[in-house]
């Protein structure tokens, strides 16, 4: 019987070391993003205060402030979250139109180099945002649709098109092809076949890659930076710098824009979570 | 010697009681199988005693050994799994030796016992493949030949047949066989083939809702059911159950059907007891088309609805106060639905089971 | 019948192949010319003056560009490998939970909804020398001296950083190799574990291997945005101190935008692209090699 119980209590000090090591690396993921929502509710004095205060009170003058209209520090929160939806919303729409197109290609149809192509367009998708950002800063400014909606948004398309291309191939390849030629004989069009059948089945996986595209263009900053100038066109992301001064930084207000980044992007995530994972394993396993 | 030992072996998942605390003795040698409907507990007991499965209560011995907190690795166990479970990313050769490799075996040790296991199998073209590029029969293989190179005091088969098509399995059905007669090793086999498990066992184990329903050989289960399950779920086709009356010394069937009381039960049964009469279809056979033998014989006249010649016999379907009941022809002729015929029951091959119980009434 | 001409899936990649020309490959084809320029923003003129390579001489003979090159390399190395084996520990450990694994997921998930400069900002508050979480945490407990200099001191300053960077993309493995823990047929495990491996051998020997794609579907997606990792540097230290945390992408910016030096920029834009790329294709030749190995292809 020894081995036997020497087996069990092994088994009973391997399940406590599981259950620290998750405790330690939730509380890891977790502690700095609350202590951002955290902060946001208190008032600065407290914040800077030293010795540190570590029974937080509660105020929502941040909160205050920033919807206040150009509230403390003059930050004009409002027109930086119109800015960032405008951008993010019609950015995603419009590369998840041109990205499906794609993916569709690549999933249904065999032409000669195929995989040379879907190569080139991913190696696209790794050019660095800053390398990225000078020449285009020259470029736009040439055309003059710098600090617009409208560049901000161009670049947001080329940015998110490589990638929705791979995730949605990748669902387009999990449905039969059975599926349309079905459809084919039963009287559609192709594109009928499209829009009524297939595309409904890979509906979900679409919306992750929606979600990719929108939260890519929605944290975006070294284009974004560069690309905006004006309380116009400025994004959230360009807009936390805003709370920065030459030497001090006002972390309550920072810590309240954040959290208002935050919440869509959390939102959207919880809604789709599932399908998130499932559109990249796909995309990358049954290649 | 590597006898296998179950005393009151119990698995709750929560709540759900999976196996009711059952009790086996397996012999050395002894090629036992365990069978019955989805669901019965059998994948899951297999499971317990490869240590794979917590046993939630009982006792499991291997070779004397009480094994319940073990790992599989110190049972000195090998399995074969349903979906066969190579390792893809390994080649034959590879998926052979890998546990002798894993024991730190010396390498000319590995490569003679996955040579005379490649050969017993009949692997020897396929070693340097991977299982991708093999079909299902040779996975099959494979996984069998992981099984033995290793010599465990025990083999453990978990439906290893059913990815097969039939004429495959038949053909491996025979090759495990032959295979238990050239090791000798205690095996132990779960399915739900009731074909499988009378063409292997030594002994079957017949299991239902977590309990064992009957264990025996093969002709004792098919000969001597305790019950209506066992007879419906051994042999093929299925033993036919006509509902039924005792009185004095005859049977009422339901459609008014009157048959003498078989007389080996005739002392068993109680004036008006509900009962089940069943018989099988090898033991009611049109006149003329019977396999002439000896006893207590009754006559019945019943017309055919279906037909399924099988070759060397017709398997017809009659309607027998409103039941469908099969029925066997030898030297067949053609036969049209709605004929009308003369059939012979063996009365003394028939079987008579308590209504309410479902239990067999024999002596 | 001339729209035969045209092939359907040439159609449907049009708009895709027609917005990254326009937005991507023209700016570099661009930004390639100038990189043998000596531009600069304020002078639009020495657009037109061709100087060979001038620019690419100079960075490659300068020492601060190599200082930031070996320094993002080493950067890219530690960090890729840390978030590897930290997301393959916590995918095996979210493997084993038992209950609560839906919300535990999408905890985990957390920190990919960060926009990276958002980190940036959460790491430079929480590593304060002054009122970070950190050092507040430290006096606390007792180090009453305890005032680390952890954006100051050079050597502090590339931990916080890598911190703040590994904090925010471990999740992409853990995700993606849990992913593919769940996708795992278990018969192989069990089989192994029949075959005497240890948990340990098991894991060498059958899972890590079946892991092989999903790990490098992780590494090829990272790769495609290392570069994000600039936001979060420019906001924590922006190079500094003293050039300790400089990597290629604050340089070339700094380059760019602060001397307005376009010519010299772009050059270093080039090597960083072309570092992008290397990474991007290695990971995704590993990533066919690996699929070939379990027999997925096709």
């Amino acid at each position: 019987m020894d081995r036997n119980l020497a087996h069990r209590n092994r088994r009973r000090a391997l399940k406590t070391a599981h259950f620290i090591g998750l405790f330690l690396v939730m509380s890891i993921i977790c502690i700095p993003g609350l202590w951002i929502v955290l902060n946001s509710f208190r008032p600065t004095v407290e914040i800077m205060a030293k010795p540190p205060v570590w029974t937080p009170s509660f105020t929502l003058d941040h909160y205050r402030a920033m919807f206040g209209g150009a509230g403390e520090g003059g930050v004009p929160v409002f027109s930086y979250f119109r800015n960032s939806l405008i951008v993010s919303v019609v950015s995603t729409l419009i590369a998840i139109l041109i990205g499906m197109s794609g993916g569709y290609a690549f999933a249904r149809y065999r032409f000669k180099g195929k995989s040379g192509y879907f190569v080139g367009l991913m190696l696209f998708r790794a050019v660095p945002g800053v390398a990225l950002s000078l020449p285009l800063f020259i470029v736009f400014a040439r055309v003059g649709i710098i600090d617009t909606h409208f560049g901000l948004i161009l670049a947001y398309v080329a940015m998110n098109v490589p990638f929705t291309i791979w995730l949605t191939d990748g669902f387009f390849r999990q449905i039969p092809k059975e599926l349309h030629e079905a459809a084919e004989i039963d009287g559609c069009t192709r594109w009928q076949a499209f829009w009524k059948v297939e595309f409904p089945v890979a509906r979900s996986g679409v919306a992750s890659a929606a979600i990719f595209a929108f939260l890519t263009s929605w944290n975006e900053f070294a284009l974004a930076s560069q690309l905006t100038r004006s309380v116009g066109s400025k994004t959230m992301p360009v807009g936390l710098l805003d709370f920065t001064a030459e030497f001090t930084i006002n972390w309550g207000g920072m810590c309240a824009l954040a959290v208002l980044m935050i919440v869509p992007a959390l939102v959207l995530t919880f809604i789709v979570q599932k399908h998130l994972i499932a559109g990249l394993t796909f995309g990358g396993v049954k290649g | 010697m590597t006898e296998v030992t179950l005393s009151n072996v119990v698995k709750k998942y929560g709540k759900h009681q999976a196996v009711h605390g059952i009790d086996l003795g397996i012999h050395d040698g002894e090629f036992v199988v365990l069978v019955g409907p989805s669901g019965c507990g059998k994948s899951t007991t297999l499971r317990m005693i490869a240590g794979l499965e917590d046993i939630s209560g009982g006792e499991i011995a291997i070779g004397g050994r009480v094994v319940n907190d073990l790992p599989p690795r110190e049972r000195n166990i090998s399995m074969v799994f349903q979906n066969y479970a190579l390792y893809p990313h390994m080649t034959v050769r590879e998926n052979l030796g890998f546990s002798l490799k894993i024991a730190k075996r010396p390498e000319d040790e590995i490569a003679k016992s996955v040579t005379e296991a490649a050969g017993i199998l009949g692997l020897d073209e396929l070693m340097e493949r991977k299982p991708a590029e093999l079909s299902g029969g040779q996975r099959q293989r494979v996984a069998m030949g992981r099984a033995i190179v290793r010599h465990p005091d025990v083999f453990l088969f978990d439906e290893p047949l059913s990815n097969l098509d039939a004429k495959l399995r038949t053909q491996m059905r025979v090759e495990i066989k032959k295979l238990h007669q050239k090791v000798g090793n205690t095996i132990i086999y779960v399915t739900h083939d009731q074909v499988e498990a009378m063409t292997l066992a030594d002994r079957i184990v017949l299991m239902r809702d977590g309990h064992i329903v009957q264990v025996g050989t093969p002709l004792e289960l098919f000969n001597t059911p305790v019950d209506t399950f066992v007879a419906t779920f051994i042999g093929s086709p299925p033993m036919n159950l006509v509902d039924g009356e005792v009185s004095g010394g005859t049977l009422w069937l339901q459609g008014g059907i009157e048959l003498p009381v078989p007389s080996s039960a005739r002392s068993l049964v109680r004036n008006g007891q509900k009962v089940r009469f069943g018989f099988r279809a090898d033991n009611l056979m049109p006149v003329g088309h019977s396999v002439e033998e000896e006893g207590e014989i009754a006559e019945l006249d019943l017309t055919v609805t279906l037909t399924e010649p099988l070759g060397t016999e017709t398997l017809l379907f009659a309607e027998l106060g409103g039941l469908e009941v099969q029925a066997k022809m030898f030297n067949p002729r053609p036969v049209a639905p709605g004929e009308a015929m003369k059939f012979r029951l063996m009365l003394d091959k028939t079987h008579i089971f308590d209504a309410a119980s479902a239990k067999a009434i024999r002596g | 019948m001339t729209r035969r001409r045209v092939p359907e899936w040439f159609v449907l990649l049009l708009p895709a192949i027609i917005v990254i020309a326009a937005v991507v490959l023209i700016p570099l084809i661009f930004s390639l010319y100038s990189s043998f320029t000596p531009y600069k923003l304020t002078r639009p003129s020495t657009l037109w003056k061709w100087v060979g390579f001038f620019n690419y001489e100079k960075i490659l003979t300068d020492a601060k560009f190599w200082a930031a090159f070996g320094r993002t390399v080493l950067f890219l190395t530690i960090v890729l490998n840390l978030e590897l084996l930290l997301g393959l520990g916590i995918a095996l450990m979210m493997n084993k939970v038992t209950w609560g694994q839906r919300t535990l997921r999408t905890i985990l998930m957390f920190p990919m909804m960060f926009s990276p400069i958002l980190v940036g900002f959460q790491f430079k508050f929480i590593f304060n020398d002054n009122i970070g979480l950190v050092n507040n945490v430290l006096q606390s407990v007792g180090f009453q001296n305890a005032s680390l200099p952890w954006l100051v001191d050079g050597n502090l300053a590339m931990f916080s950083i890598m911190f703040a960077e590994i904090w925010m993309s471990t999740s992409v493995f853990a995700i993606l190799i849990l992913a593919g823990l769940f996708a795992m047929p278990r018969d192989p495990l069990e089989a192994a574990k029949v075959d005497g491996c240890t948990a340990w051998q098991t894991f060498r020997h059958i899972t890590l291997p079946f892991l092989m794609p999903f790990i490098f579907i992780a590494m090829t997606i990272r790769s495609l945005d290392v570069a994000r990792a600039y936001d979060i540097v420019q906001i924590m230290t922006g190079g500094g101190p003293a050039r300790r945390t400089e990597l290629l992408w604050t340089l070339m910016s700094r380059t760019g935008y602060v001397d307005a030096r376009m010519g010299l920029a772009n050059a270093m834009g080039y090597v960083s692209i072309l570092l992008s790329i290397l990474f991007t294709i290695y990971f995704f030749r590993k990533l066919s090699a690996a699929r070939a190995e379990l027999g997925m292809a096709g």
